[in-house]
Parts: C-alpha cells; sequence; structure tokens
C-alpha cells in the first residue's frame, strides 16, 4: 500500500478509536452528573436505618437495597448454571466432537446467540405458564425462572469462547502434554485450559454483563416491582435494571427520575466489582495452579 | 554396534492420500545416538514421531507396517491398540526444536511428567525433579530460583529444563528433533555433551541438519536423502 494508504488507515483506526472513548466517556459523565446527587445512603435503604437493613432485621420497602440483592443473587445463579454447562460444552466442541456435529452444534449455538433477549424470555414465560397449568399450581415465573433463562441467552458467550480459546491453542502447546505422557483429559485440564484460562474467563465475564443489563428476559420471567430481598428461589425478585426501566417509564418527578439515574450508577459499580472479583480469582486460580508445589 | 532396541518393519506413512514414508525398515541400536538427516520435507520429524506415536494427533495420518520396540526384553509392536499410547509416552522422551516449557515455574515444568503419571509422594517428587535438572548441568543456574517462571530462562537453559523434563520420567528412548538448531553454539555444545553422557542409559534418535554435529555424536546414521532413481 502507498504512504497515503498506510497514513490514512493509521489516522482512521485512532478516530475509531477515539470516538469509541469519547462515547463511552459521555455516557459515564452523563451518568455521574445525573446521578451522583441521587447516590447516597437514602437510594440504598430508604427511610430504614442502614445497620437494621444489612442485618435483616427490618425490610427496605423504599430503596434499591432488595433490587441489588436481587440483581447480584441473579447473576450469581445464573452464572453458575450457564459457566460448567458452556465450559464442558465448549471443551466437549473444540476437544471431542467430530467435523459433523461440530459443523451442526456450531451452527445452532451461532443461532442460539442471536436470539433477541425478549424471544428467550417469553420462552421461559412460556415454559413456566405450561408447568404451572400442567404439573404444578406452586411453579410461577420466579428467580430461578429468569435465572435458567439468562443461562440459556448467555450460553452460546460461554461456549463459543470456549471453544474458541481452545481451538486456537498452537500445535506446539497442543503436543507438549501429549509428549509428556498426558492422556487426552490430563491435557485439556493442565495444559489446555490454563493456556487459554484469559480469554475463556473474558467470556464468562461477558456473560456476567449480559446477566446484569438484561432487562427483557427477567420482566417475563419473574421480576416484580416489589418484593423485598429474595428469600426464595420460586418466588417473585426484585431486580435493578427492571428497577430503573420501571422508574424512567413511570417517573413522577425530576427526583425520581434521578434515583433512577443513581440506581444505574450502582448497576455499574456492581459489574466493575464482579469484573474485578473475576481478574483476582483468574490469578489466584493460574498461581495455584502453575507455581504452587 | 550394540543390540537393537527398535525395529522398524515395511512401514509407510500417509497423510491423507500423500505417502510421506515408504516401505522403510530401519534398526535403531540400543544406548547410541541415532541421527536421521536429510533434506528438509523427506519426512525426518514424521520419522521421529513414530516412535511415540505423536503421528496420532495430527488429523489425516495413517501408518501401515511395524515398529517394534523393546521394552522389558521382549520385542513389541508399539501402533497396536493394546499398546497404551499414554505408557509409551511415558517411556519415551522427546525434546522439541524449539523450547517449550510450559507456562509454570521451573520445578513444577520437570514434576510434571511425575503429575501426570500421578506420583505425589512429595520426597520422591523433589529427589526425582533435583536428580533430572542436575543430570542436564542445569542446576547451580536454577537452585535458587526453581519456583520462578520457566520461560524466563535463556533459550539455551530452557532447552535443558526440557531434556531434564523429558529425562525425569527416566526413559528408555529419547526422541529429539533438532534440538540445538534453535541455540546458540555455546548452549549447542552443552546439549551435544548432555546427549553422548546420556547415551549409558537411553536410546537416542535425533533429527540433525548440522553434518558436524552428526559427525561429531552420532553412532549410527538413517539417511532420507532421495536416491537417484527417485
Amino acid at each position: 500500500m502507498n504512504r497515503w494508504g498506510e497514513k490514512a488507515v493509521y489516522a482512521l483506526s485512532v478516530i475509531s478509536c477515539m470516538m469509541l472513548f469519547g462515547s463511552v466517556a459521555t455516557l459515564l459523565c452523563y451518568l455521574l452528573i445525573k446521578g451522583l446527587p441521587a447516590l447516597n445512603l437514602g437510594l440504598i435503604f430508604g427511610s430504614t436505618p442502614v445497620g437494621d437493613a444489612l442485618l435483616l432485621k427490618r425490610q427496605v420497602f423504599d430503596g434499591i437495597f432488595p433490587a441489588m440483592a436481587g440483581t447480584l443473587a441473579l447473576i450469581l445463579l445464573a452464572i453458575t448454571i450457564a459457566v460448567p454447562l458452556g465450559l464442558l460444552a465448549g471443551i466437549y466442541m473444540a476437544e471431542y466432537s467430530g467435523r459433523f456435529t461440530r459443523n451442526v452444534f456450531g451452527f445452532l449455538f451461532d443461532l442460539l446467540s442471536g436470539i433477541p433477549s425478549i424471544v428467550v424470555g417469553l420462552f421461559g414465560f412460556s415454559a413456566i405458564l405450561f408447568l404451572h397449568h400442567h404439573v404444578s399450581e406452586a411453579l410461577v415465573p420466579s428467580l430461578l425462572v429468569s435465572a435458567l433463562s439468562l443461562a440459556f441467552l448467555v450460553l452460546p458467550y460461554i461456549v463459543k469462547t470456549t471453544q474458541m480459546a481452545l481451538e486456537t491453542v498452537p500445535r506446539q502447546t497442543r503436543v507438549t502434554g501429549l509428549a509428556l505422557g498426558a492422556t487426552k483429559l490430563q491435557n485439556i485440564v493442565f495444559c489446555l485450559i490454563p493456556e487459554s484460562f484469559s480469554t475463556i474467563l473474558g467470556g464468562i465475564i461477558l456473560a456476567v454483563g449480559r446477566c446484569a443489563e438484561d432487562t427483557a428476559v427477567i420482566m417475563l420471567t419473574g421480576a416484580v416491582a416489589s418484593a423485598g430481598l429474595p428469600n426464595s428461589l420460586f418466588k417473585g425478585f426484585e431486580a435493578l435494571p427492571f428497577y430503573i426501566y420501571y422508574i424512567s417509564s413511570q417517573y413522577a418527578d425530576q427526583a425520581e427520575l434521578n434515583q433512577g439515574f443513581g440506581a444505574c450508577i450502582v448497576l455499574l459499580l456492581i459489574c466493575a466489582t464482579l469484573f474485578i472479583l473475576a481478574a483476582i480469582i483468574q490469578r489466584k486460580v493460574k498461581h495455584t495452579l502453575l507455581y504452587r508445589h | 554396534m550394540t543390540p537393537p532396541k527398535i525395529k522398524i518393519e515395511s512401514l509407510d506413512f500417509y497423510y491423507n492420500n500423500h505417502q510421506i514414508l515408504s516401505n522403510i525398515n530401519e534398526t535403531i541400536p540400543e544406548n547410541a545416538i541415532t541421527s536421521i538427516i536429510g533434506p528438509s520435507g523427506a519426512g525426518k520429524s514424521t520419522f521421529l514421531s513414530l516412535f511415540n506415536r505423536l503421528w496420532e494427533t495430527t488429523p489425516g495420518a495413517r501408518v501401515e507396517g511395524r515398529v517394534l520396540a523393546r521394552f522389558h526384553h521382549s520385542f513389541m509392536d508399539i501402533n497396536t491398540p493394546k499398546f497404551s499410547v499414554t505408557q509409551l509416552r511415558r517411556a519415551v522422551g522427546m525434546v522439541f526444536q524449539m523450547p517449550n516449557p510450559l507456562p509454570m515455574s521451573i520445578f513444577n515444568n520437570v514434576a510434571f511428567p511425575l503429575k501426570l503419571a500421578g506420583i505425589k509422594e512429595k520426597e520422591a517428587v523433589q529427589n526425582r525433579v533435583t536428580a533430572a535438572i542436575k543430570a542436564c548441568g542445569l542446576w547451580p543456574e536454577v537452585k535458587d530460583r526453581l519456583e520462578k517462571k520457566a520461560t524466563t530462562l535463556s533459550g539455551g537453559q530452557q532447552q535443558r529444563l526440557c531434556m531434564a523434563r523429558a529425562l525425569v520420567m527416566e526413559p528408555e528412548i529419547l526422541l529429539l528433533d533438532e534440538p540445538t538448531s534453535s541455540l546458540d553454539p555455546r548452549s549447542g555444545a552443552m546439549i551435544e555433551e548432555l546427549m553422548v553422557d546420556l547415551k549409558q542409559r537411553c536410546t537416542l534418535i535425533m533429527v540433525s541438519h548440522q553434518p558436524d554435529q552428526v559427525e561429531k555424536i552420532a553412532d549410527h546414521i538413517i539417511d532420507f536423502t532421495p536416491g537417484p532413481e527417485s
């Protein structure tokens, strides 16, 4: 390519990055300006004393504390369901499947990752409705149904990243363990997964983000405006994205809307905390796996 | 010449429909260095991969004929399905062209094959790892930093670490695929000396591109240079 071509591509790539950075910065600044004034203990705990709320002595009715707990419970539950399934499916796809199954399953997982979340939500809703009518009256939209639906939604990310991470391990590394007498499973567990751990974790982080923000799925499968702290898998629950949606569609005054912005910041902080936690876990696990003797 | 350790009988190797090796008949002597020479693409590395069945990891690869190796006094065909490939690879060590330490500590790299084989007893692991590192002349250089990442070592040190890792299982056969070609001359010379020392306890098979190296240390040569008729 000629000199101008080189320069143009460089300039365009820099501009693209700047635009992206600019958008993110604008978004964050806007959220902070709107939300910071509303961000205080009152937003989280309402009129309930903080100590009492944290020790679960008294219910919080006019704060987002139950929604925060609900979102956290939802993420943990959905990820706990999705990660083992996704990892194992990804390992199967990369290491054990034949060409035909890999193509068919790969296509299905691609299809699944393209399904809009509202469709997944509708499916979860229909499924629980069917079970409610035909199996037990006690089965209603609940935390568990939401978590299962969300797990279903994020499963393709985890499967795909696991599969890609394992498939892109260089051949040299792939045969190192085998040449030292590793069985197929030992090679996967001790060589291939540690090698691709960071990439796999990237997929999990993406999934955590998706679980934290998705509103369409939980709206149909169990999230409600007021439920208190989540105390059962089989009951409705509060969640931050639903709270934000709810408040921004029916706020009475500016102060209430600002509470929605405050909740946005809290949601971002929860995500950030989970990401940092994931990075720490990654380091710890890697260290224990590879450097302890 | 010492008694044979491996006998290859009318062996053909195919990659999909492409024949790489045809009708090979060779004998590899015990406790000696056998060097495989020939131009690039003649199938030297493929030939080496026959002895630990690493060729099986390449999709589309296929072998016909027999590779008989003598473990415990009698010759056995290592390609028969009942011969455990894992057991085989624990008895046949391999060192690659590029040093390939795993992304873990120096100690854990050498202890890795023991872990794979289920040897857990701490003292035994400690002793065997130490012995293997000492055998490769690496001990004085690494004894104070065994818990450090193996990739912090120099290329020559990494290659000797890989040899230590291959030796920790006390293999009867050691395969080396151009073990010195990525190293500086001094490190290369150290590896060569080490190979000569190792003859006492293993059978070594080495692919080499360096004529002076072959002349200096090889006891037996298998030449893959195509004859005038082909």
